[in-house]
């Protein structure tokens, strides 16, 4: 219930949005279109109609889960935002993935060696992460190691979800190693920003949870050392870190628009920026209602995860 | 979604009731930190460039001269010109745009978290404090925001409204609310029930009165925490808003927007292009995340007792 | 650790990629092109976009075809014969040409696109519909036999065999099959390509299936960044790239693996006057009216430094909205003199202010749209603030706000905008204005005197007839027009040293010919 009142005010607004910024019907015809020819084309686009009969439309359709046809592809909207949305959360989640398994030792290590040059050198990087732009980390990326060291694709993308969920299983496992590779400068790119904050995050509760008393006696009871850590400290510190992730997602998504530019990856952020460009409204909505089903799925997810590895918590 | 509450560290504070001794105590840990007294000149010096960078800017920052374009730095130009950081691709001083972008980064940056937390603030009170009809509404209004990816509803809006200064900073700003909303709430809800709000509310105060006097005062701390970081995270979005060509007007300098425009030269060495805007943002931004650390182990008693 | 041995097993994993993969040129049978945009459909009646029809012309044959020298040739057709009128055309199509299903193309296939764009029922929103069939004055088209097509037109025109070499043949009995959904990803031609495989947003591969075409596979690759472009070619992964930024020539022809090619373009690049209704008591917009400082205007934009600094080469001013080498060989570029410029207005009455300012005016110009339009734009207006008159410069976003503003004609008094031309007929650069109110006459320029003689030269039986009005016009454009002349947009592409291909003029990539190096 909750969620059907995010997506029907998740598509009103975008629908107001794109209505407010003038007739779209110059965009589809013509330098040269006649007033006849501009004419018929609103009617053949629908935008003759007024706005509330135009939403009520939609959302007619929308219960039929039908968003309309595409303006400037000239086929389903949702077709348009499915076959992109692979390639984005291949992206989203290597780039949370890296967020968490690069984020996560290097705020260990930078917690454990408190003071020290490793500390400090991880902190500093984590400072610089959270001040460079990700465009420019691309192209700098791009510049050093598509360019220099030729070691990484500067560009492109090899499916791998894609095929899954054609069932083709084959050709995804073979894909993958290549789908990994071209992943790296573009994941890195979205997850810089997060790897840098989480390994903060992940160092300052690590802090917190070693001066906290049950780690004292478990170190006085003469628990080494590591198991210390592992078995308390982090099971401990990683909860702030979990907490972010639903979050997460929405905020790789937006550093996902600019990387898909950067990397020419062809996924659901540039479908969306050209939708809007082009006031193709059915790809709007389309494009926004998905990402905030895989949004509130992962939350949904993300707070089971947290109850099993937080005893705390009861759902 | 139980995202909001659940095992998020909350910030614990007290009433503010000996002010001057909490700030002597505060400029002691500073000075004691090191690292805080440099981010805090660097931010100074960025102050005194964003107040008086029209005195202090020798150029005209929209002059342009494009015989002069991408000239290298400590470059002679015409009219008695001197191209201290170089030129940028119409031939404007580097420079000149430097100092007055501080003007301009710095007000998006401090106005839309500004307009971002006035109004998380008020809503975030708003719901703790009544609870019921208008917490649901507002924290749903939250759900629908951050369930719909904060930059495509910014692309959107600047697409409608066009690039403009004010239109980034209510776009960016209108962007942040949520954060300081749930925030807020949560410290009301605790705060609520204290002692001195329930006399308060017992001497019948207005209701708004209890709000402002006596809980804002108290949730306005781990406010500031969060907001120096955002201003970094504000400043980088201006950017990425000029990558994708939403940003501010181009005569209006940004070291986002200076940053952006840089992208095409960069594989044509011309390294001070983004060198110079770059390094601005990385100091500002590492500065201000500085301040912010110090600012949360200041304020939060249980990382103090570690060291 | 359990994480860290993730971590490890993914490291291990890449590294195995990395073993395996080669970052390799393309295979010698297959071209490679780098597009900042992809195709949005393949249904021959909806394709609109440059970039979409670039690709179309690889899959769907045309009657005719506009050659690398800028003249109209028979394509498909065999023979054609034209009314007394000029009203109805017949062509014979040639003997023995195949659908890519497999069925012969015929008369009725040809006939059946012409009709299919323009049904109304089918809503069709791509250039052949609208363009195209607006300016030829389209009527119907008809089978006469087996080869013979007849099309009818409402009026006569000299575009017309220049018009019909932008409509896509396709074949009928495939297209009857499919719905229009299906064929906006089905493109059933006739050319020597097919489509082979379209990942949407990042490639688009091309099979050839017959001649003319050397290269057996075409890959056309989506790279919305120029760098990223730029980078690619100079990695030797793309052999084409289109739009290379001008700054970063230098670093591509450093290379040694590619080069810049560059042509002068037909895109015309001008300063639109607005003289009309729309812009009415707008600062700027009374003292415009007058020809005397347009004219004096003219003088005070250094063209050839906005090309040598901003575009990257060299390039002559403009003398009239015609393309070389069809305009009036007696009009002269004028030349950079802001000194003239001064001297024109005060003469014509509008002397510096004590402030140093003769007027105000604003000059919109869109961004993103044409050649580093941005900072053009931007250097004009501070050319024109340098002789008194003190430009406000506004840049507008093309599709949501430039583009219904030219629609209303409310942009400027001063806009920045570029029109794509032609090479093979003055014409067709000059039907801008056709009439006072044509939807192209931005400007609203009503000068009676070129309307008059615009009517004499569309009824000339041949452009060659015609030619001394069309010079008397032009020379009233030059010095009495609407267009602050600047230049023919420069057009760059990268081009790998694997590959021997030359640029066209018009915008269009024809890969027909190209070919590795020997």
């Amino acid at each position: 219930m909750q969620s059907a009142i995010v997506i029907i005010g998740v598509t009103l607004i975008t629908f107001t949005a794109l209505q407010m910024s003038g007739d779209p019907t110059y965009l589809y015809v013509s330098e040269r279109a006649t007033e006849a020819e501009i004419q018929r084309t609103r009617e053949a686009l629908g935008f003759d109609k007024s706005l509330p009969e135009q939403y009520i439309n939609f959302l007619g359709n929308l219960a039929r889960g039908d968003f309309g046809n595409s303006l400037s592809y000239k086929r389903p909207a949702i077709e348009a935002v499915m076959e992109a949305l692979p390639a984005t959360l291949e992206l989203t989640l290597f780039a949370m993935f890296l967020a968490i398994v690069v984020a996560i030792p290097l705020g260990v290590l930078a917690s454990l060696n408190r003071g020290s040059a490793v500390d400090g050198s991880i902190m500093t990087m984590g400072m610089l992460g959270q001040s460079i732009p990700s465009f420019w980390l691309g192209i700098m990326m791009i510049m050093f190691f598509g360019l220099q060291l030729r070691i990484l694709p500067i560009s492109g993308h090899v499916p791998f979800i894609m095929p899954l969920i054609q069932g083709d299983f084959v050709r995804a496992f073979t894909n993958l190693p290549q789908t990994l590779y071209y992943l790296i400068m573009p994941g890195f790119a979205v997850a810089f920003y997060s790897i840098s904050r989480n390994a903060r995050l992940v160092r300052s509760s690590m802090l917190e949870v070693l001066g906290q008393d049950f780690v004292r006696t478990a170190r006085s009871k003469g628990i080494s050392e590591r198991a210390v850590v592992i078995r308390h400290a982090l099971r401990n510190a990683w909860l702030p870190v979990v907490t972010m992730i639903g979050l997460e997602f929405g905020f790789l998504i937006g550093g996902v628009v600019v990387v898909e530019m950067v990397f020419s990856w062809p996924g659901i952020g540039r479908l969306v920026f050209n939708a809007i460009n082009q006031r193709d409204i059915p790809v709007v909505q389309a494009a926004v209602v998905t990402l905030a089903l895989v949004f509130i799925a992962l939350n949904l997810i993300v707070d089971l995860v947290y109850a099993r590895i937080d005893p705390r918590v009861k759902l | 979604m139980s995202v909001e509450t659940a095992g998020r560290p909350v910030i614990v504070t007290r009433p503010m009731s000996h002010r001057r001794r909490e700030f002597r105590r505060a400029i002691r840990s500073m000075v004691q930190a090191k690292w805080p007294v440099v981010a805090a000149l660097i931010l100074i010096c960025v102050a005194i460039a964003a107040i008086f960078g029209p005195w202090i800017s020798p150029l005209d920052p929209n002059r342009q001269d494009i015989m002069m374009r991408l000239a290298d730095p400590l470059t002679e130009g015409r009219r008695n010109a001197f191209f201290l950081l170089g030129t940028d691709g119409l031939g404007r001083d580097v420079l000149s745009r430097l100092l007055y972008g501080a003007r301009v980064s710095l007000l998006v940056g401090i106005c839309a978290i500004l307009v971002g937390g006035t109004i998380g603030v008020i809503a975030g009170l708003l719901a703790g404090y009544f609870g019921g009809w208008i917490d649901d509404v507002i924290m749903r209004l939250g759900d629908i925001q951050l369930a719909f990816p904060f930059i495509l509803l910014a692309i959107m809006f600047l697409v409608i409204l066009g690039p403009g200064v004010m239109n980034i900073i209510i776009v960016l700003g209108v962007g942040q609310w949520v954060t300081y909303a749930r925030i807020v709430r949560a410290q009301t809800l605790s705060i609520r029930e204290k002692e001195y709000v329930e006399a308060a509310r017992a001497l019948g105060d207005p209701t708004f009165l209890i709000i402002f006097r006596t809980i804002l005062p108290n949730i306005i701390a781990p406010l500031t925490v969060i907001a120096s970081f955002n201003v970094a995270s504000v400043i980088l979005s201006e950017a990425s808003l000029s990558f994708l060509g939403l940003g501010v007007p181009p005569d209006v300098p940004t070291w986002g927007a200076m940053l952006a425009d840089s992208r095409d030269q960069l594989m044509a060495n011309k390294w001070w292009l983004a060198f110079f805007p770059g390094m601005a943002i990385v100091l500002t931004v590492l500065s201000f995340n500085i301040l912010g650390d110090w600012l949360r182990d200041f304020l939060d008693p249980r990382l103090k007792t570690m060291a | 650790m359990r994480t860290l041995f993730r971590f490890g097993a993914v490291a291990a994993l890449l590294g195995a990629a990395l073993s395996t993969t080669a970052l390799a040129a393309p295979p010698d049978n297959t071209i490679v092109v780098g597009l900042s945009a992809d195709a949005s459909t393949f249904d021959p009646a909806q394709i609109s976009s440059r970039d979409n029809s670039n690709i179309a012309k690889h899959i769907f044959a045309t009657l005719f075809r506009v050659t690398f020298e800028g003249e109209v040739e028979p394509y498909l057709v065999e023979d054609t014969k034209v009314s007394d009128d000029g009203l109805a055309y017949t062509f014979k199509i040639k003997d023995g040409l195949t659908c890519d299903d497999g069925e012969p193309l015929t008369a009725e296939d040809v006939a059946y696109s012409f009709n299919r764009a323009a049904d109304p029922a089918n809503a069709f929103t791509g250039n052949t519909p609208g363009f195209v069939y607006t300016t030829l004055g389209f009527k119907s088209a008809e089978v006469v036999d087996d080869l013979d097509v007849k099309i009818n037109l409402s009026a006569k025109t000299t575009l017309a065999l220049g018009m019909m070499a932008q409509v896509y043949i396709h074949c009928k009995d495939s297209y009857e099959k499919m719905t229009l959904e299906e064929a906006a990803a089905n493109p059933i031609g006739s050319g020597s390509y097919r489509l082979a495989s379209w990942d949407r947003g990042s490639q688009i591969v091309l099979e050839k299936v017959k001649d003319p075409g050397t290269f057996d596979t075409i890959v056309w690759r989506v790279i919305p960044e120029a760098s990223t472009r730029t980078a690619e070619l100079i990695a030797g992964n793309v052999d084409i790239i289109t739009n290379v930024a001008p700054d970063q020539i230098e670093a591509i022809d450093a290379s040694g693996t590619a080069v810049v090619e560059k042509v002068s373009g037909t895109r015309r690049m001008q300063v639109g006057f607005n003289l009309g209704e729309g812009v009415a008591g707008m600062p700027g917009a009374k003292e415009i009216q007058d020809p005397k400082v347009r004219w004096a205007l003219q003088y005070a934009v250094d063209v050839p430094s906005i090309c040598t600094q901003l575009l990257g080469t060299e390039c002559e001013r403009m003398t009239s909205l015609v393309n070389p080498p069809n305009g009036n060989p007696d009009l002269k570029p004028v030349p950079y003199d802001p000194d003239m410029a001064e001297k024109l207005l005060d003469e014509a009455g509008y002397p510096r202010g004590e402030n140093g300012v003769r007027f105000n005016i604003r000059l919109q110009g869109p961004r993103g749209r044409y050649l580093n339009d941005a900072n053009v734009v931007q250097a004009i207006g501070q050319y024109l603030s340098d002789i008194g008159v003190e430009t406000e410069v506004e840049l507008l976003e093309w599709a949501s706000v430039y583009s219904p503003l030219l629609r209303t004609k409310e942009m400027g008094p001063l806009f920045f905008l570029g029109q794509g031309g032609v090479t093979w007929n003055p014409l067709y650069d000059m039907s801008l204005f056709s009439t006072p109110d044509a939807a192209t006459n931005y400007q609203s320029w009503k000068d009676p005197r070129w309307f008059d003689d615009w009517k004499l030269a569309l009824a000339a039986d041949t452009v060659e007839e015609a030619r001394p009005i069309i010079n008397r016009m032009l020379k009233l454009f030059y010095d009495e027009g609407p267009w602050l002349q600047l230049y023919f947009q420069p057009d760059f592409y990268g081009v790998s040293n694997r590959i021997d291909w030359t640029p066209r003029r018009d915008e269009e990539i024809e890969l027909f010919a190209a070919a590795l190096k020997q």
